[in-house]
């Protein structure tokens, strides 16, 4: 279905002294496009060959604009939508091959934290049971301690104990959110993939859950995949950054080094839409255009219809990300020519 | 929209197809010998000649594929077997009688639509208002009121009471169109309370909940006039649902018309049904149900494209 | 459950409630009632009036026509509740699992019962019935086919969009079985509609069951039936037209009751399906035109909103959401209002329009705007009509959402042509329609779609986000507006489009000031003419790209005003500061945060409404409101600790 996608395989580890927990491998996710004679039109593909990887107690971000597949990855991940092609290896066991039973018990030690506060909440149960629920499944403790341990997650995430027997609608969003980071801690898991958290949150509120997020990681050693379209939470959260545009990674890199150097053309024009309050308004790069429907990728390079430095040669193979520089990869033969030779040079 | 009709008339053809080969299947699927069956008066073991008489007739005795290919053999020639009691062909009188259902069917949709419409789009606009409360109310009645009940107390009353109409029958169009109209105003009549109630309803809910619609408000915010904005913002949206709720209740109309047709003596294909279905007489029984069925997967196959004409993103999906 | 049983709407329930309950113990109670025989026949008393002896007279064959309703209710009652139960149980069961598991289970589960769907349900009513003969057993299971289908397609929609709902993915996340997943979550809250379905299915085989009574093809006689007895009477409702009155009226009044309960029901449990009760704004007549014109203050260069207040209607009465507010636009001047949801920001942009939602109304103030014949009216009492001629020309509006501001039915290019001919622009009759035609095209090309005139004639569905966004700014300029309000113009977008459109806007603004030759400038050279923007938002750092003066509001209220650029560097209310401060921006390695959650419209503070959360706050915040001061020319803070702040 997808021959002109190869995933390369055992993609580079940015951090290879430090042990890799989860790592992927040419992920590919479709879904069923409609159309076509009889109702069912190609599959749009989300995640064209994606490879990843996430060391013990790394906090990894995940931006790009809707639509470039950073929400199906966090999923595709956790093995809740699985892959259509490629692996997913926690801890060295291939996800889709485990029997269920032992894949169940592997979700214990990776959560999720979603983006709507009001959806991720059942309604008719109350916090306190639903935090509880990951430690019954697990058996973490006995039903009779699950109560301590819920009053224990409750205060860990800044909200007062005794509120465990409300329903989610006597919170505000921020409160849920916390509620749904107690639930997702409740199972004591190495990896926390939280998908735009704090977007749906007020303004005032949003610098709460970031500092949570960051408190807890330092505390307890969480691993943190970090799923935005907003640079700045990335930049101030994250050790490492991933760029993805329709489907794939164009650009990986240490947060400081991507911020202060990026090299992918799509990256750069990320950045330059990005508002600032404190430049003052002036003139900036202006990308034209908008990121291709998923179901009519272009060839070759996906960013190449919106790119500045696009040449003919881009629009015939799909370019490699390629390692450029410490802890970075790149996909992007033009800038890659350019590194190379600046280095030459030096 | 060319690829989206025919990917629906394909569907349609599809479902023709399990229909009649569920009609087929019907008097396999049930338990015992259905000759056996057919030919049992309460609980008295029927006659075994009579019964091995019955299988040949209907072919039982035959391998069910042979049987199945004689089967369709039979329908694509316009075949639908043959009366029990008299050996007449059913095709025959469901040719005869088919017209005066769908002409039932046809006065009963316009009289609800041209009823509920109006009504339910001006309850709408002024939601909570005396018409809208009372119009509810009314229609919140005519739902809970089955049709035979309708035909049934208007009989009582316009024919019996008051004399105005006379209590059922049927003259043909050519012979006396006149006197075909006015037989026809009641039974379409009937079936049209609960249709017109039903439409009210959505067109009601609808339209309430187009008007809150964002583009509602852009449209409004270009200051585009209400008489303007409710007839192309409103009601051409308001429609679609509408049209998909009729549509749902095609088979409760083609239902209703069994017991209308009984009730003023209509003789259409319901009240043909039912005398088969009192006979017993199998063949006649499949036979119109096939041909209802049919009818039936095709009056929501027209149903759906309609509703593409209505919807651009429909027809683009 | 949403609404608690103290709603108004459970209240509705009670009364249809107890009398259904009534209904059914009644039939239920029926061999423990002092009944005459329902069967027993006294063909010497046909037809007999009603007595003491028999409440509602004897029927064709002398039998007691009260006892018959009561035992034939019973009979019809319980074959539906029955059948509605059996159904429900199979249908809910096939639905769940189809829905959840989706691929093959699917297709041998719902996909496979709705096949019944493809006949007429009279009709496989009659089919079955014709083999196996009439009687009770065989309507149960009749009824029992026919409702599962529905019931299997209400489980399996619900169980569809349940099956996604973030708390259902995390509760797999957390490594819950399926079958915890179904009962534990699911199914508690798919239970609702299924519920509403089981007593519409009710009535609905109530119906049916008494349609084939009617037809003798039903409940075997001598049992009464409703059906039947209606059946019966049918033939002496010369004689005797009462007897055909009973049956029709127990028939239709326990259908009638199941019905209203049925709806009672489903607005317990669903709120959003109950009417709101109100008259959208531009239905409304026009308001009388009792305008305060004795106002001595000067006119305002393009629009002024002094001291407006809106008042939401709530159940527990009105509640105002915006208060006092107070700012102003100049032609050419960019003005960006900021503040979190609930700050009222939007509120006060649609006054502006005259767009409020039903359930808002102004309760003070006024908004005075200078028309383009130089005229001012104050919006707030504008009448309709008048207001609907400012609306889309002198005044335009964009909205946050592209994609739901535009009529999904109607080609692009004729939505933009409204605003247009609504407005006349001088064209009428034939050539009409072609100039403006050619107008939107230019407009198109104006606000940057590719191929205008294939955008022009497009859906709105086969257009991006961003591209939607252009014809609604098209639309909104199409008349040259003195005001441009963008409520959230780029909230929905990406952040690149979001960098495009902003182009655009500032684009279009730069364009009505200059260009227009000397007589735009007043006597110092300023602008006079040029487009203002009233530009809302949530975001700083967009009100730093575009805004030249920035108001922020914080529940309800105006904290701060001034030039945005004075604002951003020495904010004056400690609001915008922590505001400023918490943008993850900064360097710092601990976001400054600001503690607690905006307060609820209900529930303010009596003092400062920032008091709780701020720290400044002092023992006179709590007291009473502050009030705004000017702290600098053209600077305003609601502060009293202004001079501390920043």
């Amino acid at each position: 279905m997808t021959a002109h996608i190869i995933p390369p395989l055992n993609p580079p580890l940015p951090f290879p002294d430090r042990a890799p927990l989860l790592r992927a491998e040419g992920l590919t996710r479709g879904f069923k496009g409609r159309g076509g004679l009889l109702g069912r039109g190609h599959e749009v593909l989300a995640l064209r060959g994606v490879d990843f990887a996430l060391a013990r107690g790394e906090a990894v971000g995940v931006v790009g604009e809707s639509g470039c597949g950073k929400s199906t990855l966090a999923r595709v991940l956790l093995h809740l939508t699985p892959a259509s092609a490629g692996r997913v290896l926690f801890d060295g066991q291939d996800l889709a091959r485990l029997p269920r039973r032992q894949l169940r018990a592997l979700r214990r030690r990776m959560q999720l934290v979603f983006q709507d506060p009001f959806a991720s909440l059942d309604p008719r149960r109350s916090i306190g049971d639903q935090i509880a629920d990951g430690i019954l499944i697990h058996h973490l403790a006995a039903p009779a301690e699950a109560q301590a341990r819920v009053a224990d997650l409750l205060a860990q995430v800044g909200l007062d104990p005794a509120h465990a027997g409300r329903l989610p609608h006597e919170f505000s969003g921020g409160q849920r959110q916390r509620i749904a980071i107690a639930r997702a801690l409740s199972t004591d898991p190495d990896v926390l993939v939280a998908d735009e958290p704090v977007s749906a949150l007020d303004v005032s509120v949003q610098a709460q859950v970031v500092n949570l997020l960051k408190d807890l990681r330092t505390r307890l050693g969480l691993g943190l995949i970090f799923i935005s379209h907003d640079l700045h939470v990335v930049r101030h959260l994250c050790d490492r950054v991933v760029v993805m545009y329709l489907g794939r990674v164009v650009e990986e890199a240490p947060a400081a080094a991507l911020f202060a150097q990026p090299r992918h053309p799509y990256t750069q024009a990320l950045l330059a839409a990005t508002p600032s309050m404190h430049a003052a308004p002036g003139a900036r790069a202006v990308l034209s255009g908008e990121m291709p429907s998923p179901a009519n990728p272009p060839s070759g390079c996906a960013f190449r219809t919106r790119c500045a430095r696009a040449q003919p040669a881009c629009a015939e193979a799909l370019p490699e990300l390629l390692p450029a520089g410490p802890g970075r990869r790149l996909a992007c033969p033009p800038a890659l020519a350019d590194l190379a030779h600046g280095a030459a040079h030096a | 929209m060319l690829a989206f009709a025919l990917r629906r008339t394909g569907i349609a053809l599809v479902l023709v197809w399990l229909v009649a080969t569920l009609v087929f299947l019907v008097i396999h699927l049930i338990p015992g010998d259905p000759a056996e069956l057919l030919l049992s008066q309460g609980g008295v073991a029927p006659d075994p000649a009579a019964v091995a008489e019955l299988r040949e007739r209907l072919g039982l005795d035959l391998p069910l594929i042979q049987q199945y290919f004689t089967y369709w053999v039979g329908l694509l020639h316009g075949n639908f077997g043959t009366s029990l009691q008299d050996d007449h062909p059913v095709a025959a009188e469901i040719a005869l009688r088919l017209p005066r259902t769908l002409e039932l069917i046809g006065g009963a949709a316009v009289l609800a639509l041209a009823i509920g419409m109006p009504f339910g789009t001006a309850a709408a606009l002024r939601v909570g208002g005396r018409l809208d409360r009372v119009a509810s109310v009314i229609a919140g009645v005519a739902l809970s009121v089955p049709v035979f009940v309708v035909g049934t107390l208007a009989i009582l009353i316009f024919a019996q009471k008051l004399g105005w109409v006379s209590a059922g029958g049927y003259v043909p169009l050519a012979q006396n169109p006149g006197r075909h109209l006015a037989l026809l105003l009641m039974p379409a009549g009937t079936i049209a309370v609960g249709l017109a109630a039903v439409v009210f309803r959505v067109t009601r809910s609808s339209v309430l909940e187009v008007l809150g619609r964002d583009h509602v408000r852009a449209a409004q915010a270009r200051g585009v006039g209400p008489r303007l904005i409710i007839l192309r913002h409103v009601l051409r949206n308001a429609l679609s649902p509408v049209l998909t709720v009729v549509a749902l209740h095609l088979g409760a109309l083609l239902g209703g018309t069994v017991l209308v047709e009984y009730v003023f003596n209509w003789p259409g294909l319901s009240g043909y049904l039912v005398r088969s279905v009192e006979a017993r007489d199998y063949p006649e029984v499949l036979g119109i149900v096939l041909a209802i069925s049919i009818l039936f997967v095709f009056l929501n196959l027209v149903v759906d494209l309609a509703y593409a004409a209505l919807d651009p993103r429909v027809r683009h999906a | 459950m949403s609404a608690s049983l103290a709603s108004p709407r459970f209240h509705r329930l009670v009364l249809p409630g107890a009398l259904l309950a009534l209904v059914l113990l009644t039939v239920a109670a029926a061999p423990l009632l002092p009944l005459a025989d329902p069967v027993k026949q006294q063909v010497s008393e046909r037809l007999s009036t009603p007595s003491l002896g028999h409440l509602l007279g004897q029927d064709e064959y002398g039998r007691d026509v009260f006892s018959r309703i009561i035992w034939g209710g019973r009979v019809s009652l319980s074959v539906s509740i029955l059948a509605a139960a059996c159904a429900g149980l199979i249908g809910t069961l096939l639905g769940l699992v189809g829905g959840y598991f989706r691929g093959v289970v699917e297709l041998m589960s719902v996909r496979l019962a709705e096949v019944v769907l493809c006949f007429p349900p009279m009709l496989l009513a009659l089919l079955v019935v014709t083999l196996l003969g009439p009687g009770a057993v065989t309507l149960v299971l009749v009824l029992t086919i026919l409702f599962t289908p529905g019931y299997a397609r209400v489980a399996y929609a619900e169980t569809l969009s349940a099956r996604t709902l973030d708390y259902v993915t995390a509760q797999t996340a957390l490594g819950a079985t399926s079958a915890r997943v179904l009962f534990r979550t699911v199914l508690p809250n798919i239970a609702p509609p299924l519920l509403v379905q089981f007593s519409l299915t009710v009535a609905a085989a109530m119906m049916l069951e008494s349609g084939l009574s009617f037809l003798g093809l039903g409940v075997v006689p001598p049992s009464p039936s409703w059906g039947l007895m209606i059946r019966s009477a049918r033939s002496v409702m010369e004689q005797a037209p009462l007897l055909l009155l009973w049956p029709c009226l127990a028939l239709a009044g326990t259908v009638l009751l199941l019905n209203v309960v049925c709806d009672r029901l489903r607005d317990v449990m669903d709120p959003r399906g109950a009417a709101m009760g109100v008259i959208p704004g531009f239905l409304r007549r026009a308001r009388s035109a009792a305008l305060p014109q004795a106002t001595t203050e000067p006119a305002p260069s393009l629009v002024r909103i002094d001291n407006l207040t809106l008042s939401l209607k709530t159940p527990a009465g009105p509640l105002n959401v915006v208060r006092g507010v107070s700012f102003g636009v100049a032609p050419g001047e960019t003005v960006a209002l900021v503040g979190e949801s609930g700050s009222g920001k939007t509120l006060t942009a649609l006054a502006v329009m005259g767009l409020l939602p039903p359930v808002v109304t102004p309760a003070g103030g006024s908004i005075r705007f200078s028309r383009r014949d130089g005229t001012v009216a104050d919006l707030l009492h504008l009448p309709e009509g008048q207001m609907r001629r400012l609306r889309g020309n002198d005044l335009s509006i964009i909205f946050q959402d592209p994609s739901a501001s535009l009529n999904p039915v109607h080609r692009c290019g004729k939505q933009v042509a409204e605003a247009i001919r609504a407005h006349g622009g001088g064209m009428t009759g034939e050539g009409s329609a072609r100039a403006a035609k050619a107008k939107v095209v230019a407009l198109f090309r104006r606000v940057g779609l590719p191929d205008p005139e294939r955008r022009a004639g497009a859906f709105p569905h086969e257009l991006s986000g961003g591209q939607k966004q252009r014809v609604m700014i098209a639309a909104a300029v199409a008349n040259t507006p003195r005001l441009l309000i963008a409520d959230e113009p780029t909230t929905a977008l990406d952040v690149t489009v979001q960098a495009q459109i902003l182009d655009l806007l500032a684009d279009l603004k730069g364009e009505s000031g200059s260009g227009r030759g000397q007589e735009g400038k007043d006597t110092e050279g300023k602008d006079t003419t040029g487009m203002g923007l009233l530009f809302v938002t949530h975001n700083l750092a967009v009100v730093r790209q575009i805004a030249d003066k920035v108001v922020v509001m914080y529940a309800g209220e105006v904290v701060e005003e001034g030039p945005v650029a004075e604002v951003f560097a020495r904010p004056r209310h400690p609001y915008t500061a922590a505001l400023l401060a918490s943008a993850p921006e900064s360097e710092a390695e601990e976001l400054t945060a600001i503690p607690g959650t905006v307060p609820s419209p209900a529930a303010l503070p009596p003092g400062c409404r920032f008091a709780p959360r701020c720290g400044f706050a002092t023992p006179a915040c709590d007291s009473t409101p502050p009030a705004s001061i000017e702290v600098a020319p053209g600077r305003i803070a609601r502060c009293i600790r202004w001079m501390e702040v920043a």
